[in-house]
Formats: structure tokens, sequence, C-alpha cells
């Protein structure tokens, strides 16, 4: 069986060398059938890698030892779900995965892609591949998880704390994003290669990007949920390189898809296009070497082995050729307009373009800080979580601001007379919001204050672009109010889908700025049974604990009761698992969610006595629960954008048609 | 045809300026960073780091009480260790042979730990997030 994956992925890398190399020679020299060649090759790779997949996926469940891999990373009586996520559990699964999703992806999208153009596809297939041969070459030659031993009677197993349904999900939801985002980058280089810088590998990719980016942030998101909810520590995200590794490109790719709509519109900003695509998947891959090598310190620690020099070693290669090709055709890249006004659509675009990037660069900025210390100080240093937080505040308010101004601001040039009219509801509504806030006490935290005005406003102006476009509607015919709504939403997918993505973006810049900003902690303190701890409006009353004997573990469990003012609320019992055979412990947070004040109170049991005293530890998390709902919302938006949309393909397919005869005339 | 001024430019000249200007002053105001160091290149630090070792020997006391929880880190490749002192909140992956990371101050041969800063770094079997 080992041989079989062994030789499918040789194969395979066979065939992706080939798609790099026939597929480049042929475009170049123009032979159609050559490209037709290079193109089935790539296809044929995706076969040959779900082989490879197949045999791994099939060792597992077999609980096959003699695998190394298979030994490594699950055991027999690890259930069959979290064996196959031993798939990924470990690296040379990952890195095959990896591969899987590159195959699927690229030869998904050359053969939905067709009207982008055969020249410009012909170079796609070359840059696919050359993309492909990195991680087929891995797998074959570095990392290959079809390492034979002599089977040992069990497999080391995979650690409980990772046992649980999140760790199924986020990280191939990541993975889908990361290798999502190698499409436009393959598009863009493709772009470049045939001289075909015109808009169409933007419109060509546009679901592409939405796609991988929805992944990237839904599986952030779960990954923040699984942290608060599982890890027990009462936060969600803790800038660790790890996760900012994830957050870089998500926040590239973000930039991204705002201003391709600049170019398709007007032309402009070509060349920041090209960067930006080429940024979004250079992170993808620097994140992958930041978590591979080892070198940085981060609390997720993960096997530490040889890929690291590779990757880095590829990442120089593509940052070369991806810049080096992007200056050879800087004169293709001119723009056909340039921006007219300040105040104007596009030049908003601009500012958030501007924003995202340089947030993205701050945090890339903090996370090779060490690296950077060492090199020149020869002493590794860290930026602490104040360096991430003062650049959130310092760019995420302005960009939480403009996302309520673009959308209202005219494209071209907007006057200034028509900019204070349409503001007018918006302003007002967050003024009064920030007056009320102020009144309630919200004027504690600066940020907090501003980042939930600043949230007033932008919810009020995207209801406010709701309203009117149906009403618009409504005027034009006999439609019910709900009609027009539907109609108005479906008829403008990507425009209405990306309000109600702002609209996420909201509820979590609410979320986060509740929990960060007016939050209370009572860091651990010891109580006796009948001894009381009060954290914000809360008393906290401890009874007392007990345990109980549960198959794999030892469960003990205080009772807690939760008093406001006189009145007793509700009973938590925070607590610890011992799990016996791992001889590890884990804390088991209670959470109590209270929907009317829109609040969390979280309490941890730090430590227990066995002499029947704990050290409990109490957090008030305000709004929290806004940042899963922002989630949803966020999931719900990218759909309504990413659903298929014949009017707007029927539209593109005629522009095309008319500019494609105009330009080969 | 004389080249128009193009107001892309000054944008992107202003916002530069910009990030730069909020840059400057984030390191005046702000400014801390701290020296993340192994056990063996401890010694000549006074001031707070980030120490990240594996734990060996016994740990022994109690987190929680004033005496503390007294261990010893050792670099993950090496030989070199340092007693530590440790209050606060004990994370529950904490045990002999975990690696884990902890802010401090050298003082007097002991290594004398911030309160709730130790942290465990996730067991290295498996890949949580990514490949």
């Amino acid at each position: 069986m080992a041989e079989l994956g062994r030789a499918a992925l040789v194969t395979t890398l066979g065939l992706v060398l080939y798609a790099a190399l026939a597929g480049a020679w042929a475009a170049r020299t123009r032979r159609r059938r050559l490209a037709v060649s290079a193109q089935n090759a790539l296809l044929a790779s995706l076969g040959t890698t779900a082989v490879a997949s197949g045999v791994l996926l099939s060792a597992l469940l077999r609980h096959d030892f003699r695998f190394s891999y298979v030994a490594a990373h699950s055991s027999r009586e690890l259930p069959d779900a979290y064996t196959v996520s031993a798939f990924w559990g470990g690296q040379e699964g990952s890195l095959l995965l990896w591969l899987l999703i590159l195959g699927g992806f690229g030869s998904a999208a050359v053969l939905l892609q067709r009207r982008a153009g055969r020249d410009l596809l012909a170079w796609v297939v070359p840059v696919l591949g050359g993309v492909g041969t990195f991680f087929a070459f891995m797998l074959v030659v570095v990392a290959s998880p079809f390492g034979t031993q002599v089977a040992p009677l069990d497999g080391s197993g995979l650690n409980p704390s990772l046992q649980n349904p999140y760790m199924l999900a986020h990280p191939p939801l990541l993975y889908l994003g990361y290798v999502g985002l190698t499409i436009p980058f393959a598009f863009g280089m493709g772009a470049l290669l045939s001289r075909r810088t015109d808009e169409r590998w933007i419109v060509a990719t546009r679901r592409w990007t939405l796609l991988a980016w929805t992944a990237l942030g839904v599986g952030q998101l779960l990954g923040a949920h699984w942290a608060y909810v599982e890890v027990g520590w009462g936060g969600y995200y803790a800038w660790d390189p790890v996760e900012n590794a994830a957050l870089m490109p998500w926040l590239a790719a973000t930039a991204f898809l705002h201003s391709v709509m600049i170019q398709e519109k007007r032309g402009m900003l070509k060349v920041w296009n090209m960067l930006l695509v080429i940024l979004a998947f250079c992170l993808s891959i620097f994140g992958t070497f930041l978590t591979r090598s080892g070198v940085i310190q981060s609390i997720h620690s993960f096997t530490q082995s040889s890929i690291g020099p590779w990757f880095l070693a590829f990442l120089c290669v593509v940052v070369a050729f991806s810049v080096g090709l992007v200056l050879v055709r800087l004169p293709l890249l001119r723009s056909r307009t340039r921006l007219e006004s300040l105040v104007s659509r596009e030049a908003t675009f601009l500012y958030n373009n501007l924003l995202l990037v340089a947030l993205c660069l701050t945090i890339l900025w903090g996370v090779i800080f060490p690296i950077l210390s060492q090199a020149v100080r020869g002493e590794a240093s860290t930026v602490g979580r104040p360096y991430y937080d003062f650049f959130l505040r310092s760019f995420g308010l302005p960009l939480l601001l403009l996302m309520g101004i673009g959308p209202l601001i005219a494209w071209r040039k907007a006057s200034l007379r028509a900019v204070g009219r349409t503001f007018l509801w918006p302003a007002g509504a967050a003024l009064v919001a920030g007056a009320v806030l102020v009144g309630l006490g919200a004027g504690s935290s600066r940020p907090g204050l501003i980042a939930y005005t600043f949230s007033v406003f932008v919810l009020a102006s995207i209801a406010l672009e709701f309203a009117r476009g149906t009403a618009a509607r409504r005027a034009l015919g006999r439609e019910t109010w709900l009609g027009a709504f539907f109609a108005l939403v479906a008829r403008n997918r990507r425009r209405y889908g990306g309000y109600v993505v702002h609209a996420a973006v909201v509820l979590l810049a609410l979320g986060v700025a509740g929990s960060s900003a007016y939050g209370s902690v009572r860091d651990p303190q010891k109580l006796r049974p009948g001894e009381s701890l009060t954290v914000g409006p809360y008393t906290l009353d401890y009874l007392g604990f007990r345990q109980q004997r549960v198959v794999n573990a030892v469960e003990l469990r205080a009772d807690v009761d939760v008093r406001r003012g006189d009145r007793v609320i509700g009973r938590l019992h925070p607590g610890k698992n011992r799990y016996l055979a791992e001889q590890q412990t884990s804390n088991e947070m209670a959470i109590r969610t209270d929907w009317l004040r829109g609040e969390d109170l979280d309490l941890i049991a730090d430590q227990m006595n066995p002499d029947g005293t704990i050290f409990l530890k109490a957090l008030v998390k305000p709004l929290v629960n806004l940042i899963w709902a922002a989630g949803i919302v966020f999931l719900l938006g990218s759909v309504i954008a990413l659903w298929p949309d014949g009017r707007e393909q029927r539209r593109l397919a005629a522009r095309y048609e008319a500019r494609g005869a105009f330009t080969e005339a | 045809m004389t080249r128009k001024r193009n107001p892309a430019r000054l944008v992107l000249a202003l916002s530069v300026a910009a990030v730069l200007a909020v840059f400057l002053l984030y390191t005046s105001i702000a400014g801390g960073t701290t020296p993340s160091l192994r056990p063996s290149q401890l010694p000549g630090h006074d001031g707070r780091v980030s120490l990240a070792g594996r734990v060996v020997g016994t740990a022994s006391g109690d987190s929680h009480s004033a005496a503390g929880l007294r261990f010893r880190l050792r670099d993950v490749e090496g030989t070199a260790s340092v007693p530590v002192l440790y209050r606060g909140s004990k994370p529950d992956l904490f045990r002999v042979g975990r690696d884990v990371v902890v802010d401090g101050r050298l003082r007097r041969g002991v290594f004398v730990a911030v309160p709730n800063t130790l942290v465990t770094k996730c067991p290295s079997k498996y890949a949580p997030s990514k490949g």
C-alpha cells in the first residue's frame, strides 16, 4: 500500500512538472495542442494526488501502524472522526492535503474559467503547475507521508485537548483559504505573462478569492471560538505569531477584494492589485514557513522539521519571480484613468486599502521583530499585546469609519454638499448614540466609545442603503416591501452581500471592543466553601466542589451560586477534568450567557485543593457573543456575494465579446 | 500634454508619512519590547525578559501560596538551567518535561516570574492550524 502512495506521489510530481514546463513552452510558442496536453496533466495530477490521499486515509482508518505517519498521529482507541482529522494532524499529511486542495481548486478554476481567454489560461496552467511542483517535490523528497516501519502494537495517539469537533473543521478551512489564494495569484501571473493585463483575470477569479477569503475568515473565527470555549483562559485571540499568520493573508485579501472593484470600474490601480495578490499569496506561504521552521516562538508549537528552509527558498523564488514580472510588464499596467477627486468612491477604497495594508504590514513587522532584533542586536526581542492593540486601534477604527462612508459616496467625484446630505442621518444617529453611551458610562474607555459610535454610523449607513434601494425598486413596480427587498438583493448580490459582510465586521468590532474595553477580570482568589467573590455586577458564592468518575476521567466540579444584588440568578459549575490514561488535566470553564444584557460571565477554577478550597478566576465579557454572531452573518453575506448570478455572467460575456472583437480587429 | 498632478500620489505620500508618524508615536510612548531568551542566555540581563525552556527536575510548592511554585527551566536543546519562582495561575498542561514560556527577572540567581505569565506551549504532536 505504501508503495502505491509513493508511486502516486511520484507520478503527481511528474505530471505537475510537465504541466509547468510543457505549459510554459506551449504558451510561449503558442502551441495549442501542447497547451491542452499541459492542462490535462494538471487535471490528471488531481487524480493521482487523490489516490495518494486515499491510501493515507485508508491506512489511518485501518490503523495500519506500518505507516510511520499513522503510528505517530493516531491510535486504536481514537474515534473514527478524529482518526480522519489525523490526516492533517501532522506535517506530511498537511502537505498532502495542501496539494490535494491545490489540485482540486486549480482544476476547477481552469475548467470553469474558460471565458477568461485561451491565451491567459495557457499561462495559468504552468504557474499552477509550478506551485504544485514545489509541494509534490516536498512530499516525494523531503517529507513523505508514506514512510514505513515495523508496526508497533499501538500508535501514539492524538492529544486529548485537541480531540474536539473544532479541530475537524478549523484546520481544513484554513487550508482552503491559504490554498485558495493560489488561484488569483496564478491568474494574476498568467495575465502578466500573457500580456492580458485588462481586468479579465480579476473577473475570472473574483469568486475564487471570495471563497478563499471566506474560508480563511470563518476558519479563524472557529479557532477563536475554540480558544474561548475549550481552552479555558477566557480569551479568544492572543496575537500569537501562528494566529497572525492566518490574519495577515486575510487582511491582504480583504484589501484585494476591494481594490479590484476600482480596476473593474475605472481601470485604475493595476500595479497595486498585482502587488496585493502577490502579497496575499506570499503571506500564506510565509505563514507556513513561520509555523514549520520554528524560527519564532509561539504558544502553538508544531513539529519542527527540515521543511522550513525549503519554504523560505520557495518564498524567495516566488517573490523574485512575481515582483520581477510586475517590473518587466510595468508599461502594460498603466491606468486608463486617474483619480479625479479625493472625495469619491475610488478614493475611499484607496484609503481603505492603505489602512488594511498598513495594518497587515505592522502585524508582519511585529511577527518578524524577533528575527530582526536577533539579526541586528544579537538578541531576540518580542513585541507584546500592547503593540498589536495599539495598531489595531490606530488603523482599525478609521477603517470602521470608512466602511460607513465608502458605500455612500459617488464614483469619480462627489460634491461635498451631496455628501453632507447623504450623511445627515447616519451621522446624526451616531452622534445621538454616542451621547447616550456617554450617559450610560461608556466613556470609561475612549477607544471603546469610538468603536461603538462608529459602529452605529456604519450600521445606519448600511440600513439607509438597503432602505433606499428597496424604496427605489418599489417605486418602479408593484412589488411589496419584502418582495422589493429580496429582488434588490438578488439583483445586486455582490453589492448587498458586501453590505451584509460589512454588518458582520461591525458586529465583530462591537464584540471585540465590548469584551476588551468594558470587561472586568478578577484574578484567581482563594475561596473556602461559603465565601464569596464579586466581579462586575455579580456576586459569586462558592458552595463547595465534588468529584465524579466518568469513563476516562475524573471530573471535579465546583458549585458556585451567581447573585446579582440579593437575587440568585443561577448556579455555575466550573471545574477540571483529570484524564487518567493521558495523565493530563483540562480546565472546564463555566460560561453564563446573559442574552438580555449581552454579556458572558466566565468562571475558571484555577486550582482545586484537596481541603475543599479553590482558586476562582472570574471574567465578565460584554458583547463577546457578537463575535460568534458576526461569523454567521459573515458567512451569510459571503454566500450572497458568491451565489452564481446568470445575469451577471451574460453581461460580462457580452462585454468581453465586444471588447475581444475590438482588440483583435 | 503636460502631466497633471495625480492626487493618488499625494494620497500615497501622505499616508506613508502618516504611518511613519503613527509608528514614531508608538515607539516614543509605548515602545516596550521584551527580549526573549533561553536559560543559557540569561546571565547579564537584569530587566524584564521572556524566558522559554523545558521544565526539569521536580516542581514543588503551590503557585497560589506566598512561597510560590519552584521549578527549574533548562534550554530545550542544551544543559544550562535556572531555578524559577512563580506565583499565580498555573496552566493545566504545566508539568515536568513540558516547554513553557514565562516572563520575569533574574534576581540573585533565581528567575522571579511575573505573576500569571506562565504559558505552556501546545503539545507538538498536533498541528492545530495548518501545515
